[in-house]
């Protein structure tokens, strides 16, 4: 809330201090991601169980995902339902290279990244002209393409059984991804670094244009802005953080799955960030953290957890018919204002 | 890649004969799935995610009444009835509560069902394989049609769907509540203003489609194997159906759903690996030269 | 200069823009009137780029931009505000300023600076003083009342420091009041900006009071060009006007 008020005091000056304010909040989002990756970091030194940790690095795969599908959910009004093959081709990307070819990690990382964003630029050069439902709809049967691809080329994707024999994890930088405490400093420091890289795409001017976007597109287009490259753009960005976390639970997994490509995956993303709210930047980690507690305590009780999970999102969707962070936004708002005097 | 084959089945009338009927099966199959979900969404605008559920339950209730009854026919009413009722029930107590809100909030809902009404059938008829059998009336020698083989309840089932398409195509065009449903599809604004009950109106029409999915499921039944996540695989393909089709447009559900049908069945002699592809492919291709599909609207 | 030479666009067999041919000079104000349905709104679409022409040329300064793209008409410098205000409705007006200089100086794709900008503070805050926004800067667009949507409509094409500036009837859904408070707003934004300005008016008390010159649409044709004065003697004009009743008493 310090933003608001911080425009508030402003108000009263000649001149908005734009200088101040853009610099002050770049600097307020480092300290605050240094802050939470110290945290993180000595998280280990304090609590000894692997369950723990186990749930953090999965909170990273998931975080990455989720908030990376907000960037075109919330904020460009572009509902993907298909995103989740980004997540699929970043765990099979990363495990197949590994696995072939013996590079090093961080090649591997980098040209997962590169195949993602080729495979994001042709498929969003196709779905990104397509009208809202159209666009949903088409980004899945993509996702289902590549999933039944995964299924039948069995030769290279180890068909339903997935990628076996474990992803071979050679020392890099003294980093050693095969010791549990340096994968889970690793998968902070990604979860960490991609936030505040999407919270910098998000307050950037491009940030700004895609709200334009999601607001009024035609306007958008009559002040000057090419529309359908923006939408490319960010398309394609958004792959790049999916694949990342798709990346970290190859690595977390030792492996790669057929459900990392499966439509499901994309389904939990847009649920998560429903769950969170896609009006605020941390609304998708939020969520992720609450869907992930509700999987793993649903699934302890009963094997039929698509009813309680199906309930919860009814409970969401038509009960409150905004996100968790959107309801606290709101009550906190009015709790301030007071009733009947909204701005 | 086995191009040998395609060539050789296409220069053999008994084999064109067979894939033909088995396209043909396909496709009747998707489009009276493929025509609900292009009805619902023409009148409502919403696309019904899950609509597959339907064609699942569809199958499940005939697959029980069949063995309650013995009989084939009463088989095909309660899958029919049974999903027509569900559509209703669907759409009144829950989709009625979305309309307003936006399209994440109504994908939701029905993904929500989706998880639901998987589990629901594997709660009551369990997470195996299941099969229907092919009712005591049709097991009859095959008949040969140029060499090919065709068995009777091919037949059946693509006359029962033409019937159905034929029947709901008049329906639409003579009678009065087909009138109607044509006006909301074309301007949902002035129903309301003609002193129309919309919610009556609205859950019909997703009982409609609820039904003639449910009769899909019912007539592949026997020829098909049950299972909880049948709903879904079917709902892609009939999206891809609408998509090609062009969203709203009924003979464009028709045309499309054979074409995929075709395509299917022939594309697995010559691509066996990659039938599904060719199907995306496909649809790419449409959607790329013509954004709104084959029969869709231009809009504006 | 705008130009519009044998600009012409039918749909479906109907001509909606035919065989139109005015210039604009520059520095000049403008009202484009017509019965319901005469193609104005058309017209102005189709100089903007949202309707491809079927044939015919926009001329701006010698280049011709018809059947070019919105975004590129609008970087020529022909900006246009829209019938019902079209904004940006969960951003602030100030955000919608900045954002709008942005996008002029080409700045919409910067990724690696945060949002806003120290080079577009200056013209956002002209914009909104122009405008009379300057106090509510901070107020989001959903919230403004309708006069001050039409407002920001209106400085989101006026920020872009446009040549030509295309009005969709501004006084839309107005009372009389507001309606002499909104086109003294325009007359005075066109004598102190220097550009040419054509709007779209329905009200003719308004159009023969402030607009020097006056083009008469009627099915998509020319029917008329000239001063108020000449525009209340042409026959033609108080025929089509006396064919829809509801006009009849305001020209005559």
């Amino acid at each position: 809330m310090t933003e608001l008020q911080a425009d508030r005091a402003s108000e009263t000056l000649t001149t908005p201090r734009i200088e101040t304010r853009s610099f002050r909040s770049r600097y307020r989002d480092i300290l605050i991601a240094l802050v939470a990756f110290a945290v993180l970091a000595a998280l280990p030194f304090f609590f000894g169980s692997k369950a723990l940790l186990d749930f953090v690095i999965r909170c990273s795969a998931f975080g990455l995902f989720a908030t990376s599908l907000n960037l075109l959910v919330g904020y460009t009004g572009m509902i993907s339902f298909g995103h989740g093959m980004f997540f699929g081709l970043g765990a099979y990307g990363f495990g197949l290279l590994m696995q072939r070819t013996g590079v090093p990690i961080p090649v591997a990382f980098v040209a997962t990244l590169a195949i993602t964003a080729v495979f994001a630029a042709i498929i969003g050069a196709i779905c990104v002209r397509l009208k809202e439902i159209y666009f949903a709809f088409v980004t899945l049967a993509f996702q289902m393409l590549i999933h039944s691809t995964i299924l039948t080329w069995a030769s290279l994707t180890g068909g339903d059984q997935g990628l076996r024999g474990g992803i071979p994890r050679p020392v890099f930088f003294g980093i050693d991804l095969a010791n549990h405490v340096h994968l889970y400093i690793t998968s902070c420091a990604l979860l960490v670094l991609g936030l505040l890289l999407m919270r910098q795409i998000a307050q950037s001017p491009f940030g700004y244009t895609l709200r334009m976007i999601r607001d009024n597109a035609r306007r958008a287009s009559f002040i000057g802005i090419d529309v359908w490259r923006a939408k490319l753009t960010i398309f394609v960005l958004a792959a790049l953080f999916a694949s990342t976390g798709g990346m970290v639970m190859a690595l977390f997994v030792s492996g790669a799955y057929p459900e990392f490509a499966y439509w499901t995956i994309s389904g939990e993303g847009i649920f998560i960030n429903m769950l969170g709210g896609v009006t605020t930047f941390l609304g998708p980690m939020v969520g992720t953290v609450l869907l992930l507690i509700l999987n793993d305590t649903v699934t302890r009780y009963t094997e039929y957890h698509g009813i309680v999970l199906g309930v919860v999102i009814l409970f969401f969707a038509i009960g409150l018919r905004k996100g968790l962070m959107d309801y606290v936004l709101e009550w906190y708002a009015q709790r301030r204002d007071g009733p009947g005097e909204r701005g | 890649m086995d191009i040998d084959a395609l060539a050789g089945c296409l220069a053999s009338p008994a084999c064109l004969v067979t894939q033909t009927t088995s396209g043909l099966i396909i496709g009747m199959l998707l489009f009276l799935v493929a025509v609900g979900l292009t009805l619902i969404f023409g009148v409502l605008k919403v696309v019904n995610f899950s609509h597959g559920a339907f064609y699942m339950f569809g199958a499940y209730f005939a697959m029980t009444a069949y063995q309650l009854t013995d009989s084939f026919a009463l088989a095909m009413l309660c899958g029919a009835a049974g999903t027509a009722l569900l559509g209703l029930i669907f759409e009144r107590v829950f989709m009625s509560r979305v309309y307003g809100a936006d399209v994440l909030m109504q994908l939701l809902v029905c993904y929500a069902f989706v998880l639901i009404f998987d589990d629901v059938v594997r709660m009551i008829w369990g997470p195996e394989f299941k099969s229907m059998g092919m009712p005591s009336a049709f097991q009859v020698p095959p008949l040969f049609i140029a060499g090919g083989v065709v068995p009777p309840y091919y037949l059946l089932l693509i006359g029962v769907a033409l019937a159905a398409a034929l029947v709901l195509g008049l329906g639409l065009a003579r009678t009065r509540i087909g009138k109607v449903i044509r006006a909301a599809a074309h301007n949902p604004g002035m129903v309301s203003a003609l002193g129309i009950n919309t919610g009556l109106l609205y859950g019909g029409v997703f009982a409609l489609g609820g039904m003639l999915a449910g009769l899909g499921g019912a007539l592949a039944a026997p020829v098909r194997s049950l299972t909880p996540g049948m709903g879904f695989s079917v709902l892609i393909e009939s999206f891809i159906v609408t998509v090609i089709g062009g969203m709203g447009s009924i003979l464009g559900a028709l045309i499309g759903a054979l074409l995929i049908g075709l395509i299917r069945s022939f594309g697995s002699l010559g691509f066996p690996l990659f039938t599904e592809g060719l199907m995306y492919l496909f649809m790419v291709i449409v959607l790329v030269s013509r954004p709104t599909g084959l029969f869709g609207k231009e809009v504006a | 200069m705008l130009d519009i030479r044998e600009l012409s666009k039918s749909f479906g067999g109907v001509k909606a823009t035919d065989n139109v041919s005015l210039d604009f000079a520059d520095g000049s104000l403008t009202a484009v009137i017509g019965p319901n349905g005469a193609g104005k709104s058309t017209f102005f679409n189709l100089i903007t780029g949202a309707l491809r022409p079927d044939s015919g040329e926009v001329m701006l300064d010698g280049v011709d931009l018809a059947g070019k793209s919105p975004p590129e008409i609008v970087r020529h410098g022909i900006g246009r505000a829209f019938q019902v205000a079209s904004i940006f409705p969960s951003l602030t007006v100030q955000e919608t300023m900045l954002a709008a200089v942005c996008a002029d100086q080409r700045r919409s794709t910067v990724l690696h600076r945060r949002f806003p900008l120290v080079e577009t503070r200056d013209r956002a805050e002209h914009a909104m003083e122009l405008l009379g926004l300057a106090n509510k800067r901070h107020r989001t667009a959903a919230t403004l009342s309708h006069g001050d949507q039409k407002l920001l409509d209106i400085a989101l094409a006026l920020v872009l420091d446009p040549k030509v500036l295309l009005l969709d009837e501004p006084t839309a859904g107005m009372g009389t009041e507001e309606r002499w408070r909104m086109i003294d707003k325009v007359r005075e934004l066109w004598e102190t900006q220097k550009i040419t300005v054509v709007f779209i008016e329905h009200d003719m008390d308004i159009v023969f009071k402030i607009a020097p010159r006056i083009v008469v649409l009627c099915y998509g044709r020319i029917l008329a060009t000239g001063t108020p004065d000449a525009i209340r003697r042409n026959d033609a004009v108080i025929e089509a006007y006396l064919g829809t009743e509801d006009h009849a008493e305001a020209v005559t």
